[in-house]
């Protein structure tokens, strides 16, 4: 599974498949073997939600987990947190199994999770103080955290009084302060509003290319997908199975003037391919069952 | 712009609310000081001011306006001088001055007879009643709810059986507890107790079964351990909501008083009303019941009030008196509990 034959139809420049030669050169940091997860509920047929997932991430990947909603994602990603358990398969982190929830797995939930009675810094100290770290030690970490995010001045602050893009950096924050072999961010974007959110990716790489960091990122956003990660992990729904993992084209470092090159274009259209293989308008027979109700002179296009 | 004062859900404008606060204590005032000053208005009995010729009344005694006119009619076929009166109310009903004399006078006149309490000491007793019956229902009831709320197991076993007992009133368990703790203040305390607890552990486990889930799973992911969980992250987000609950418990508490105090030999507060009652010096009892009020009041606005200063993120924005006095006593106090300001983003 680890060099899947590269699809014809995504070009890679002989610099992007050098990074990938790299990447896969590097220690594997999680592993996913053969996951699978059904729900039982009562009154209702057992439901396969994810089917033989297979995947790793390399040191310091970026991976992009993509799929429509109801595929399972967020199912996989807190399997790997430790939040849930896999009905059959495994999860390794450096070839060690895991099962409950741990620091080394940092997570970033879209709902920012932030402790509300905790202010700022309390929260990105949170980690450490569990572990048995002094507070004095705790508080100058969290400091450095917080100037590495940008939010020094808000350290007494309370999660409330800040803004959602600001507490989803203060939720980075306190993850990484637990220094993490692998961060977990589920859809930590997807409640922001646009501006904020491109913000934050940009935010994000530019934390990824300076931490030693491993990343990986649950979206439906294709264009995040495109443009945060290395590698795109996509997933099919009902069950959930994975379509492709895609070697994401775009060359490093991204800039959004790449959401118009031919890079970008192919990867974007591959992810309609594989996640709307039908789409409602090609087939108009979706849409003809609303009547009209104005005017046949009312002629709006 | 014509802002309507009716609007569904809307807050209430600012200025208008302490009006509002004075009108709701004034409404049932005025509607007492109409059947008490307006002659026309009920009073059913006559005041005697002159008895006349009639020899069988006595001046200020109350009599039924009906007797009243018939014996005056019987004294004028009589050729006899008719009795004069003013309109009364029952002596049950004084007017608001003479309670508010009353309220003075209650203070500061000694007990008809020796032995007996004072207002304030009889007050004072019923308080205690109250505190430590709360008190040792709480050291029970606060770490089992908590408990029955984290984990279900504990909840399968206790639950059912105190909504069982929960159902029985507590006045019921009255002459067993007489029977087991005698006459004095421990029946009392123990049907405070009875009263409260069984509520007080449902109340707190579907509290503590409310706290958010998410926040559960964000400390697991940074490494909590089950040990931790409780101490470091699930007191705290419901600590909020447990003293909101502990607020409305007490004022249940208080409703349990009466009753509790009647139990073996009548004290507190229920004594003095009883007392005053049977001397028919009505004024003194509405003193009394109007003294639990002002204390349940006031108990509860203090308590709203530093529930506002000692959890600022959840009672977000508003104002604390005792928050306010905290901080101007220790003006070098690092704000950690108390709002404070954000500075404005660069």
């Amino acid at each position: 599974m680890s060099s899947s034959p590269l699809p014809s139809y995504l070009e890679q420049s002989p610099e992007v498949a050098a990074r990938f030669a790299r990447i896969q050169q590097r220690p594997i940091t999680l592993t996913v073997q053969n996951l699978s997860k059904t729900f039982t509920a009562p009154n209702t047929p057992p439901r396969l939600t994810l089917d033989n997932i297979s995947f790793h991430v390399h040191h310091r990947e970026f991976l992009c987990v993509l799929g429509p909603s109801g595929c399972g994602k967020s199912t996989l990603i807190r399997i790997i947190a430790g939040l849930e358990q896999a009905s059959s398969g495994s999860v390794l982190l450096y070839n060690k199994p895991v099962q409950s929830p741990g620091p080394e797995r940092g997570m970033v939930f879209q709902n920012y999770s932030l402790f509300p009675w905790l202010t700022v810094k309390e929260n990105v100290m949170f980690g450490r103080t569990i572990a048995g770290i002094p507070d004095f030690l705790a508080e100058a970490e969290a400091r450095q955290w917080l100037s590495l995010v940008g939010l020094a001045d808000y350290e007494n602050a309370y999660p409330h009084q800040l803004s959602g893009g600001m507490k989803q950096r203060v939720a980075i924050a306190r993850a990484l302060a637990n220094k993490p072999r692998i961060l977990l961010m589920d859809e930590p974007f997807a409640a922001l509003d646009a501006q904020t959110r491109a913000q934050m990716q940009d935010y994000l790489l530019e934390l990824w290319r300076k931490v030693d960091l491993t990343i990986l990122f649950i979206t439906h956003d294709f264009d995040e997908a495109i443009y945060l990660s290395d590698r795109i992990l996509v997933l099919s729904a009902n069950p959930g199975r994975i379509a492709e993992i895609i070697q994401n084209p775009v060359p490093r470092p991204r800039n959004r003037q790449q959401f118009t090159s031919p890079p970008f274009l192919a990867t974007y259209n591959r992810l309609q391919e594989l996640i709307h293989p039908v789409s409602l308008l090609q087939n108009p027979s979706n849409l003809s069952n609303i009547p009209r109700l104005t005017h046949t002179t009312d002629q709006v296009e | 712009m014509k802002t309507r004062f009716f609007r569904p859900f809307r807050p209430l404008d600012p200025h208008w609310s302490p009006l509002l606060t004075i009108g709701s204590f004034l409404l049932p005032l005025l509607l007492w000081a109409a059947f008490s000053y307006i002659p026309w208005l009920w009073h059913p009995y006559v005041k005697i001011t002159d008895p006349g010729s009639l020899t069988f009344l006595q001046k200020n005694m109350l009599m039924k306006k009906a007797d009243f006119n018939s014996a005056n009619q019987k004294a004028i076929v009589e050729g006899k001088t008719p009795a004069k009166g003013i309109p009364a109310n029952p002596i049950f009903l004084p007017a608001p001055h003479e309670v508010a004399i009353a309220f003075y006078k209650a203070f500061t006149t000694p007990p008809r007879r020796p032995g007996e309490p004072w207002l304030h000491e009889s007050l004072w007793h019923s308080i205690q009643i109250i505190f430590w019956g709360f008190f040792y229902s709480s050291l029970i009831g606060l770490p089992l709810g908590i408990l029955c709320g984290v984990y279900p197991p504990i909840a399968r076993l206790t639950e059912p059986v105190i909504d069982f007992i929960r159902y029985m009133p507590a006045p019921a368990f009255g002459a067993l507890a007489v029977a087991i703790l005698g006459i004095y203040d421990a029946p009392k305390i123990a049907i405070i107790f009875i009263g409260t607890f069984f509520q007080q552990v449902l109340v707190i486990a579907n509290t503590t079964r409310n706290v958010e889930y998410n926040l559960i799973e964000a400390a697991l992911t940074l490494g909590t351990s089950q040990r931790q969980l409780l101490s470091r992250v699930v007191i705290p987000a419901i600590a909020p909501n447990l003293y909101q609950d502990m607020r409305i418990l007490l004022g249940w508490a208080w409703t349990y008083l009466i009753v509790a105090e009647y139990i073996g030999a009548s004290s507190g507060i229920t004594f003095f009303i009883n007392q005053q009652a049977k001397y028919r010096i009505y004024d003194n009892v509405y003193v009394a019941i109007i003294m639990i009020g002002i204390i349940g009041f006031v108990t509860d606005r203090v308590l709203d009030d530093l529930g506002k200063a000692l959890f600022p993120w959840h009672f977000r924005d508003s104002r604390s008196i005792i928050g306010s006095f905290y901080n101007w006593l220790k003006p070098n106090y690092v704000p950690r509990n108390f709002p404070i300001r954000v500075p404005s983003s660069k």
